[in-house]
């Protein structure tokens, strides 16, 4: 049990899956937040400080990294 | 061997950021401009800090040598290892400890659960820390031997005295603005090496030809995921279980080291997005550290020791004056990752344990000097303790190692602490104890338990479910604190709610 002899079955590319669907969820998740917690701490608000871009950004590149490899 | 051009860079190097460093030390007149650069840093500097924290001269070395001998999936621990969990405290964890103005992450847990809880993550992290420093110095040791034909207690002494002198008198703010060069001139470095040996291999097809042809043993060397079954250190199971749900958020979100440097930045925003910035940097580091590794086993198989791998590389296919570079891109490396973790153990032992068990109520300056000195001190038993590295398999694994023992079990009383009100002072202290204790014995038992060489994934995540379920059994037993003592502590609980929280002792 300690080495998860029970998911042995589960193929590397059905593991690729669920590591991709972690991605997409935590990109979904992301979007979930609300604007105000986005802008908080800055004083006049412009489209490069929404830090939901900022993490979309990055979860694209990992996305695309992990699909190919 | 390094040529005179070579020298001349390293020199170059050496010099500047000594100057560098010394210069933000006329910035430090109170112990919160040494421990929290006075709360003034901007995201893009604090999130290129955080990569030059996290990336050392063992990666460069480690990563490599593990890449030689398992292939990509020693990758994971930069891209799995970083994204979720630095998303995660970006947008959680990190807005909550900057707005309760902490020093520490025990500082946090002490607030949450009790000061012993507190205590006893404190001293782990200090104890965690300096044995840590020990195997830092221990791969420059391995680094420069070949290259320079220096004895390692050399390299060990002057990689000390250069770092010792800027991050004892310049504090955060010298070791944050001389990682922000740091982590340029590593990463120009590091880039030299691959671009060179990316040419040198024939490309990208070349490197998988040449690799493919070695037989069946390497048939998973371009794969990320590794089957469960596998021999490596890397089943995907234990990527998922330990290194992604476990290892990496204890991490990006319970290392002082990392954390403490969002917690410097001047705003709220922007320590979420010193997170964000250094999250998208991080997505290069495996490029830089595991790539030398795969072009070294296509361009010289057959090593025994695959630690090797990077210095065989840099002294054959690297020509004079790119050397330079990439020594210099290596120094930096190392000494982003040293001073950091003086800066961090100087404020967890100054904060946590000095100030709140040995001497209460000193002055500002009091404590400014205990800090300082205390980063001599650990210097000195990093030094000291150095050659101890050499017993383990890898100087990379060896240091996931040691980490495995308690992020597992400081991660679960985070979790729980952050997202569960019912979590009580007992409860989290039983789970970091009773976690760290699994641990021990998990690893003590590792031969007859586990299938894998080293099973450092599956104890951190093993540890964690103990700390878990250690952490909710006491918790149901005892009881529970008031909502207000948990305001501003606990998600979904606001500061301002009427009777919060403001200090350690409530």
């Amino acid at each position: 049990m300690l080495n998860f002899d029970w998911l042995r079955g589960v193929s590397p590319a059905v593991a690729k899956g669920v590591f991709l669907t972690l991605f997409i969820v935590s990109g979904l998740l992301v979007l979930m937040i609300p604007k105000k917690s986005i802008y908080e701490g800055v004083e006049d608000p412009r489209w490069w400080h929404n830090l939901k871009l900022w993490a979309f950004g990055v979860l694209a590149i990992i996305f695309t990294i992990y699909v190919i490899f | 061997m390094l040529s005179g051009i070579d020298y001349f860079i390293v020199i170059a190097y050496l010099v500047g950021i000594m100057v560098l460093g010394l210069y933000f030390a006329r910035f430090v007149r109170s112990a919160d401009d040494f421990f929290l650069s006075g709360r003034t840093l901007p995201f893009w500097a604090v999130g290129m800090s955080i990569v030059a924290t996290d990336i050392s001269a063992m990666d460069f070395v480690g990563v490599s040598g593990q890449s030689y001998r398992f292939g990509m999936a020693a990758g994971n621990f930069d891209w799995l290892g970083s994204m979720p969990a630095m998303l995660l405290a970006a947008f959680i964890f990190v807005p909550y400890f900057w707005k309760a103005g902490l020093y520490t992450i025990p500082e946090y847990l002490g607030r949450r659960y009790n000061d012993y809880v507190r205590g006893a993550a404190s001293l782990t992290w200090v104890i965690f820390f300096a044995l840590d420093l020990g195997t830092l110095f221990w791969a420059t040791a391995v680094m420069f031997e070949p290259l320079m034909g220096w004895p390692p207690w050399f390299s060990i002494i002057a990689t000390a005295i250069v770092v010792g002198i800027y991050t004892s008198i310049g504090g955060l703010t010298a070791d944050v603005m001389t990682d922000v060069v740091q982590m340029i001139i590593m990463f120009v470095g590091g880039a030299a090496v691959v671009v060179v040996g990316y040419f040198h291999v024939g490309g990208l097809g070349g490197l998988a030809d040449k690799v493919s042809v070695m037989g069946d043993a390497y048939q998973n060397h371009f794969k990320l995921i590794q089957p469960a079954d596998t021999q490596t250190p890397y089943p995907w199971t234990g990527i998922l279980f330990g290194l992604t749900l476990v290892m990496s958020n204890a991490y990006m979100i319970g290392n002082q080291a990392i954390v403490q440097r969002c917690l410097a930045t001047k705003s709220v925003w922007h320590a979420k997005a010193s997170m964000l910035c250094g999250a998208f940097f991080k997505m290069f580091i495996p490029v830089l550290v595991m790539f030398p590794g795969l072009i070294a086993l296509a361009t010289y198989p057959g090593m025994e020791n695959g630690d090797q791998a990077f210095p065989t590389l840099v002294k054959n296919l690297m020509p004079p004056g790119l050397r330079g570079l990439l020594f210099a891109g290596f120094m930096a490396a190392l000494m982003s990752t040293i001073d950091s973790i003086l800066n961090s153990t100087a404020t967890l032992w100054t904060k946590d344990i000095y100030q709140k068990w040995l001497k209460k109520n000193a002055s500002d300056r009091h404590y400014l000097v205990v800090g300082q000195m205390a980063t001599v001190v650990l210097l000195i038993f990093g030094a000291i303790t150095a050659p101890l590295s050499q017993y383990f398999e890898g100087v990379y694994v060896a240091i996931q190692t040691f980490l495995s023992f308690f992020q597992g079990p400081v991660f679960s009383i985070l979790l729980l602490g952050m997202f569960w009100r019912r979590a009580t002072q007992w409860g989290g202290l039983a789970g970091l104890v009773g976690g760290i204790g699994t641990s021990a014995l998990l690893y003590g038992f590792r031969d007859s338990l586990f299938t894998i060489q080293n099973p450092f994934l599956y104890v951190s995540w093993w540890s964690f479910l103990a700390g878990v379920l250690l952490n909710v059994a006491v918790s149901l037993a005892t009881r529970p604190h008031p909502h207000g003592r948990l305001a501003g502590l606990v998600f979904g609980l606001p500061k301002d709610a009427k009777g919060s929280c403001e200090v350690a002792a409530c």
